[in-house]
């Protein structure tokens, strides 16, 4: 056992240290396992001083290392070449959930949807809903600032973020907050940060009261254009829906061979996902109004769900979407890219186009509302031949993306994967200011070593030894 | 696009674990399963996960691991085999069939714990198994067993405790009649079931009977094999899969019946198990459609229900896994408990969670068994409830030993024994 391995099990446990690589390959991916890189070591710390006692240890012996949730990333943003692997699955406390003040203070590990479930009986719940919501972590939410359908409405995970005490890679504890008093908004610049800037200890977020009615309509549709026009009407007429999602037929066929089959029309084009809530009398209005609306705008059919159960139905099947495509094909390439709203329509006929001209085919299933795109390729990436065509497709897909006033994520982070991409979107002065940023966080370098901004970009770079340049 | 699997170098080839290649393909690496698993929550590393399973299955496939590895073949050693992560599984992911592969692939580089071989030896034969289990009625009838759960140490005396809690002083014995109307039905009887539990095999008889079914014997049946397939020994768990099909398509009933949710989920596999025997196939895929767990029978037939009886007691179900998830069967069995007038369920939290049972796991492996049953009794403590209704003996022995150990006043019953129960009391009213 290594001396740093030593040391960390000094804190945790020797239990909680794997250092063998057959039991460190499991760690080797997050929810894209195309992307690949094997840790040296993961530690498990259980408690905030365990956490803290683990980041000391890894400043002390100036190694690197990468925090890790649940490993649902869609980015390869925690994966750890070579370095330290930290865990923090196995803090999962709800340290505090006051009703009144509509706050929760968790650690990192807690499951999105666990903290959701501890507000239900106050009437309450965590707004941001990831797809993955079942599984992730709020910690790794704060990485990301993952979104979720209903942040269409509700805002993302910065928006719903009181405070957090950080761990800084140095060791230091420090607690960060919005700047409501006054001072720079530190926790602005910390969500969305993908784990370069620190790891969080405790973070206190706020609760969002249950609405009075939900509604959701289901409508289906005999062309991807029209489901997209249609997204544009919605909001153009003055409603905003609390959550407004687009599939086209391949994702239906998928998600209707699964577990969580949820009644799409197999027959469909594309199906629009509209949720409205709010006061009573104001939903059943929208609904009445949207109903109308989807009609004119082409719908075939609008089904309407009012029932708890039935909505459930209709969203699990959406959530799960993803995870469904497994049964396409044996690896799936999850993109995640915003544009225009206005412009859907228009990019999803060149996205198809795209994918014909590579011989790939594309799945899209998608937050519709904000203009948040997730173009999924089920492939074969062992056959050299297709990943090459898969790459080849989505990249012309992100510059497509680009050209029309996009970005190349959304929610998911850029990790690894979408590193490549970071050039053409940002100039060399706003990346450079980037790096500055996270100086003043990790000076060392030693979080999630070359992820988020291309290393290249940053001007003190080459002064890094080699060593710790990571996974880039 | 192309979906047909490219030719892979395979680091295992023909073994069962190659065979099953397709269905590990399934898995996109989503983590829905991570919140499903009993044994990743206890244990808290992805190596004790489904996803982080199929991964190493991954490894053992393409050579990055060897099958003779100890800490994989632990944490393979360390699945219940429960099958939660099938029912949250997006993609279809066949895990218990990918589990019972790589099992069956590892024993041939690592031999089964020596506890295993002794009781799956004994399981697969008839004249090893009648001794053994008339030893522990004995055991249990002399009151043997339930001194030393109290006088040993916990992990020694959960068996005995385990045996302990099979007694049925409280056991109906009545006559019932039917009109016979439903058709033809045969039970099987199992081996702990007839064993340990004959009481609720007699209950299940005479509920069925009651509700319009004919009830036939079948000679001549053996262990269904499930302990065997679980554990990897596939080859014994096809022989006697052929010795149950004869046996069964002598009988010729319309339905088998089975009320042991373990061993009704391996009956429905057969057709999976000898898929790849030509001459057993289509005879497995027949018989494996006849298969019905009791509660599925019963609430085809309403069940009939009995009148409210005096002060009901209070009942809470926790579905088996091998029901629930093994063969989707989630609303049968509250259909038979709502059918008896004796009784008012609860609810129980986390009722769909495993109690750390699975078949011998929690011989195999106690600690674990342990780690995964302490929320379990946990969580029935705080249901308020008098009795636990669960259908399948190794979940009736796990939570019923747990509660004997902890001092628990709670009794765990087959959902179709409370319904019998009600039955004969109505038969004694008239």
């Amino acid at each position: 056992m290594s001396s740093l391995a030593a040391a960390l099990a000094d804190v945790v446990g020797g239990a909680q240290v794997l250092a063998r690589p057959a039991t460190l390959h499991v760690y080797r991916s997050d929810a894209l396992p195309g992307l690949r890189a094997l840790p040296s070591l993961a530690v498990f710390p259980a408690t905030p001083d365990e956490l803290i006692g683990v980041i000391r240890v890894l400043a002390a012996h100036d190694a690197p290392f990468v925090a890790r949730g649940a490993g649902t990333g869609l980015s390869g943003g925690a994966l750890a070449d070579g370095i330290t692997l930290v865990g923090l699955h196995r803090m999962r406390r709800i340290l505090a959930l006051d009703p009144v003040a509509r706050t929760a203070t968790v650690e990192p590990g807690v499951v999105n949807a666990t903290l959701t479930r501890a507000a239900a009986p106050h009437g309450l719940h965590y707004a941001p809903d990831p797809s993955s919501q079942a599984a992730c972590t709020i910690g790794g939410n704060i990485a990301e600032n993952a979104g979720g359908p209903h942040c269409l409405k509700y805002g993302v995970t910065l928006d719903h973020v009181v405070a957090a005490t950080i761990v800084l890679p140095d060791g230091e504890v420090v607690t960060l907050d919005r700047g409501d008093e006054g001072g720079y908004d530190l926790l602005g610049a910390f969500v969305g940060s993908e784990g370069c800037f620190g790891v969080v200890v405790d973070v206190t977020v706020r609760l969002t009261p249950d609405p009075e009615r939900i509604v959701t309509l289901l409508a289906d549709f005999t062309s991807v254009d029209t489901a997209a026009d249609a997204t544009s009407q919605v909001v153009a007429a003055g409603i905003v829906p609390a959550a407004l999602e687009l599939m086209d037929a391949a994702t239906i066929g998928a998600v209707e061979s699964s577990v969580y089959a949820a009644g799409y029309p197999r027959d469909a084009a594309a199906v629009l996902l509209v949720e409205v809530d709010g006061a009573a009398d104001g939903v059943e209005a929208d609904v009445t109004h949207l109903t109308a609306l989807l009609r004119d705008a082409g719908a075939r059919g609008v089904r309407v769900a009012h029932d708890p159960a039935d909505r459930a139905r209709l969203w699990q099947g959406r959530k799960k979407a993803f995870g469904a495509m497994g049964r396409i094909a044996p690896h799936l390439v999850v993109q995640d890219a915003v544009v225009p709203r206005t412009r859907l329509a228009e990019l999803l006929r060149t996205i198809e186009g795209i994918g014909v001209r590579h011989g790939v085919r594309v799945c899209n299933v998608f937050h519709a509302g904000d203009g948040n795109l997730h173009p999924n390729i089920p492939c074969d990436t062992d056959d050299p031949a297709e990943a090459a065509r898969v790459h080849a497709a989505m990249s012309e897909i992100m510059t497509a993306c680009i050209a029309a006033g996009g970005s190349i994520t959304g929610e998911h982070g850029v990790g690894i994967d979408k590193l490549g991409y970071m050039d053409a979107l940002f100039t060399p002065e706003t990346l450079d200011a980037m790096c500055r940023l996270r100086e003043v966080f990790d000076p060392g370098r030693r979080a999630n070593p070359g992820k988020a901004v291309p290393v290249h970009a940053c001007r003190e770079w080459h002064a890094v030894p080699a060593g710790r340049r990571g996974v880039a | 696009m192309t979906t047909d699997a490219v030719s892979r170098p395979c680091a295992l080839p023909g073994t069962p674990l190659a065979q099953e290649r397709a269905g590990l393909d399934a898995c996109v690496h989503c983590g829905f399963c991570l919140p499903a698993c009993p044994t990743y929550l206890a244990l808290d590393d992805e190596n004790d996960s489904p996803r982080g399973r199929l991964l190493l299955m991954q490894t053992l496939l393409d050579g990055t691991v060897r099958p003779d590895d100890p800490d994989v073949g632990r944490h393979f050693d360390q699945c219940l085999g429960c099958r939660g992560c099938e029912t949250a599984c997006p993609s279809g992911v066949p895990y218990g069939r990918l589990l019972e592969a790589t099992r069956a692939t590892l024993t041939t580089h690592r031999p089964l714990p020596l506890v295993a071989r002794l009781i799956l030896g004994v399981f697969a034969r008839e004249w090893a198994l009648r001794p053994a289990l008339a030893a522990a009625r004995l055991v249990r009838a002399s009151g043997v067993a339930g001194w030393l759960a109290r006088a040993l140490p916990a992990r020694l005396g959960m068996p005995f405790a385990m045996l302990a809690s099979t007694a049925r002083p409280d056991a109906a014995n009545w006559a019932a009649t039917g009109d016979g109307q439903r058709g033809e039905a045969t039970l099987l009887t199992g081996c702990v079931m007839e064993g340990l539990f004959h009481p609720v095999n007699r209950a299940t008889e005479r509920t069925l009977t009651v509700n319009g079914y004919r009830m036939r014997s079948t000679p001549g049946q053996v262990c269904c094999g499930a302990l065997h397939a679980h554990a990897g020994d596939l080859e014994t768990a096809r022989a006697l899969a052929r010795t149950n099909i004869t046996a069964f398509e002598s009988c010729g009933a319309a339905s088998v019946v089975v009320n042991s949710a373990g061993c009704g989920a391996m009956l429905t596999e057969y057709a999976h198990l000898l898929a790849d025997d030509p001459a057993w196939a289509a005879r497995a895929a027949t018989f494996a459609a006849t298969v019905r767990d009791v509660s599925a029978l019963l609430a085809a037939a309403g069940p009939t229900p009995t009148a409210p009886i005096g002060a009901p007691r209070r009942v809470a179900y926790d579905a088996p896994c091998h029901l629930q998830h093994g063969q989707r069967i989630v609303d049968p069995p509250l259909a038979v408990l709502r059918a008896a007038g004796g009784i008012r369920s609860v609810p129980l939290a986390e009722a769909d969670q495993c109690c750390g049972s699975a078949g011998i796991f929690n011989l195999t492996q106690p600690e674990v068994a342990e780690r995964v049953l302490a929320p379990k009794l946990r969580r029935i403590a705080e249901s308020g409830a008098e009795v636990v209704a669960t259908g399948n003996p190794g979940c009736l022995m796990q939570i019923g030993g747990g509660l004997t150990l902890t001092g628990s006043p709670v009794v765990a019953r087959h959902p179709v024994e409370l319904l019998d129960a009600d039955y004969a009391r109505g038969t004694r009213r008239d």
